[in-house]
């Protein structure tokens, strides 16, 4: 409890990379030059959640959430931030320095769907942007291509049967 | 034999769309209510409802034939209008309605057939003259004699369907290579969606524009077309916005190009509404693509320019009516765009985002038509396609129907799935877009981004988050919030709902 009352500043991260830093505690203001904006959040049944801001409103909705980890829908663009304090910002940028590139790469069904063709089997190199898997979804096919050069390690994916959103198709080992 | 009573082979909008026009007409109207979406919008229209929540059949209703006439047969409907998509174009559903006496709202049985048939339609329009891309003569059946075509024409060339439309079963080939593979795609995609494997290959044209003639054909012969549409704005054939007129043609070309349109719709003695697809090239050359033997999607923006009614067109021909309006007689007035408005992530390849519309306000003013069979409460399910909505803004010119439409665009309100709308919001404020100068590599060559957010938005979303993080992790309180009806309850968890298919 000691250390929350002492946390004055919060950073909220983008995908990104840009920061938006805010003091705490967290006010309903926001200022932009030399002016305050007042920003609200509200909800009624017509909107549903929405913010108010400069007279005008912008729908929102929380589309995830899990730890510091927020997925934002603001007038209907997504928006991902990790929220950080000024320690934990800290650490992560000495993690982040340690940190090398990633090795593997799990290819994921970007939507609901069935398998049409796996076109790549166990062992075989792919380069980036090469069809891996056809998979169709409300009535199209797609192409899901590697978005990597490297070896395919193992083959989730089946012909004929259906996946779900973020079903692991095939891992990839990066060159 | 007069048409008294409609069956309605179809949902959502286009549903909505013909029983307009036929309570206008005092036509009486019957619609299927599917177990998929018992409670859609299009049911409440209808002056009978056809139950049909019970039918366990693999195939949905809208594409069984049997079914379809045996419902028409028992509500004594005289007349089946297939609407778009389904069986619109299906000669042999055709066939199936004339034998059963009853009236099509459509073209012949041999139009739909012909032109449905991408193979024959090339050789008719080869037969009569009409601008062509380089191709095969016929069908190809592997990718020896694909290569060995295209070597000929010289690469790139496009793979299609010759049972195709809308985009599916067509690659486009750059080098020898890539046949093999692409081949195999499209033939199997064709296989998958209409059928028929076989597929052709023509010269591909680069960076074209998308111009589509409107058709009108009576059954006297009579055949006059109601000017272009313009829908180069398209990504993967999926077309996303479409206009009338195009700002690529002179009143020159559109003669010329809408003589030949009535020119090929002439060689299937072509009767109801259909459209004559064209590529124009930089250099303003003009090729035969395809012709679309049903009502289109982007109609709307026709009608509006037009001020003629398709839906009331094709009955009255269907009635056996002649044509009363003369090609003199039809005047574009003004410029119309229709923005489709569809529920599909944009940030992710314009994935599509079934789920259930928690809130939906559309705007409405005299220059703004709406065409939808969506409102609050209903689904976007992942059996049919994704739109949300038609928003059609008009204006005196291009320019003024853009701005208008940017007016309106920021009044509608979505809840409860991605949409499209971010894209539009971009595109109406992209130099190209406005000057005209696209071409349908618009989305994949001239965008580096797809959508569109103003100067705070993302800082306002930023502090959303970070309120967020607050309340779950500094306040020992529960979420206070500030509401209208002073009713105390916390959105997020209301709002966790969302994505969670």
């Amino acid at each position: 409890m000691n250390d929350k009352l002492r946390i004055k500043k919060l950073y909220a991260l983008s995908s990104e990379n840009r920061k938006f830093s805010f003091s705490i505690p967290l006010k309903n203001k926001i200022r932009i030059g030399k002016r305050d904006y007042v920003v609200q959040l509200r909800a009624d049944e017509k909107h549903g959640t929405y913010i108010l801001w400069k007279n005008r409103k912008y729908p929102v909705e929380i589309v995830r959430s899990r730890q510091n980890k927020y997925e934002i829908l603001f007038n209907d663009i997504s928006y991902t931030f990790t929220v950080e304090t000024p320690f934990s910002l800290q650490r992560m940028k000495v993690l982040n320095s340690k940190k090398g590139k990633a090795e593997q790469e799990l290819l994921k069904a970007p939507m609901p769907g069935k398998i049409i063709d796996v076109l790549v089997r166990e062992g075989a190199t792919v380069l980036r942007g090469e069809p891996v898997v056809i998979l169709e979804a409300m009535k199209m096919q797609n192409e899901i291509q590697s978005p990597v050069n490297g070896t395919i390690k193992s083959v989730m994916a089946k012909a004929n049967t259906n996946v779900m959103k973020d079903d692991v198709l095939v891992e990839i080992k990066v060159e | 034999m007069k048409i008294n009573k409609i069956l309605i082979a179809n949902r959502g909008e286009i549903a909505i769309r013909i029983m307009k026009t036929a309570r206008l007409m005092k036509i009486n109207t019957v619609v299927i209510r599917t177990a998929v979406e018992p409670n859609a919008m299009y049911l409440s229209f209808a002056d009978e409802v056809y139950d049909n929540t019970a039918d366990d059949s693999e195939i949905p209703v809208f594409l069984n034939i049997e079914k379809l006439i045996s419902i028409a047969l028992k509500t004594k409907a005289n007349a089946i209008h297939p609407g778009y998509g389904f069986l619109a174009e299906n000669a042999y559903f055709a066939q199936k309605c004339l034998e059963n006496k009853i009236i099509f709202i459509g073209p012949s049985p041999d139009a739909l057939y012909k032109m449905g048939n991408k193979t024959i339609a090339r050789k008719l329009a080869l037969n009569n003259g009409i601008p062509m891309a380089l191709g095969s003569e016929g069908n190809i059946s592997n990718e020896e004699e694909a290569v060995a075509i295209a070597s000929k024409i010289g690469y790139p060339v496009i793979i299609k369907a010759a049972s195709g439309g809308g985009g599916r079963g067509m690659r486009i080939v750059r080098k020898s290579e890539e046949m093999e593979k692409f081949f195999m795609i499209a033939s199997k995609e064709a296989e998958k969606s209409f059928n028929d494997p076989s597929v052709f290959i023509e010269k591909y044209i680069e960076n074209p524009k998308h111009i589509e003639f409107q058709i009108l054909g009576d059954t006297k012969g009579n055949i006059i077309h109601l000017g272009e549409r313009e829908c180069s704005i398209q990504r993967k054939h999926q077309k996303l916005l479409e206009e009338a007129p195009s700002c690529a043609l002179d009143s020159r070309l559109r003669k010329k190009m809408g003589n030949m349109a009535v020119r090929i719709a002439k060689a299937v003695d072509y009767y109801s509404a259909g459209t004559v697809e064209f590529l124009l090239d930089s250099d303003r050359n003009f090729y035969f693509m395809e012709m679309n033997t049903r009502i289109q999607v982007e109609h709307p923006v026709t009608e509006i320019v037009t001020g003629i009614d398709l839906i009331e067109q094709q009955i009255r021909i269907a009635n056996g009516e002649a044509l009363k309006i003369k090609q003199e007689d039809v005047k574009i007035k003004g410029w119309a765009v229709e923005c489709r408005i569809n529920a599909e992530n944009v940030q992710a390849g314009f994935a599509p985002d079934p789920g259930k519309i928690e809130n939906l306000s559309l705007p409405s003013g005299q220059n703004i038509r709406i065409d939808t069979g969506i409102q609050a409460g209903s689904s976007i399910v992942s059996s049919y396609d994704s739109m949300i909505a038609k928003l059609i803004v008009s204006g005196k010119d291009r320019k003024e129907a853009i701005k208008n439409c940017k007016i309106a665009l920021d009044k509608v309100w979505i809840k409860g799935t991605k949409t499209t709308l971010p894209f539009f919001r971009m595109l109406v404020r992209n130099h190209k877009f406005q000057d005209g100068s696209f071409t349908t590599s618009f989305i994949e060559k001239d965008l580096d981004r797809y959508y569109f957010n103003s100067e705070y938005e993302e800082m306002l979303a930023a502090w959303l988050a970070t309120k967020l993080f607050v309340e779950e992790n500094l306040e020992e309180d529960s979420i206070q919030i500030d509401f209208e009806n002073s009713k105390v309850m916390s959105p997020w968890l209301l709002n966790k709902r969302v994505n969670q298919f």
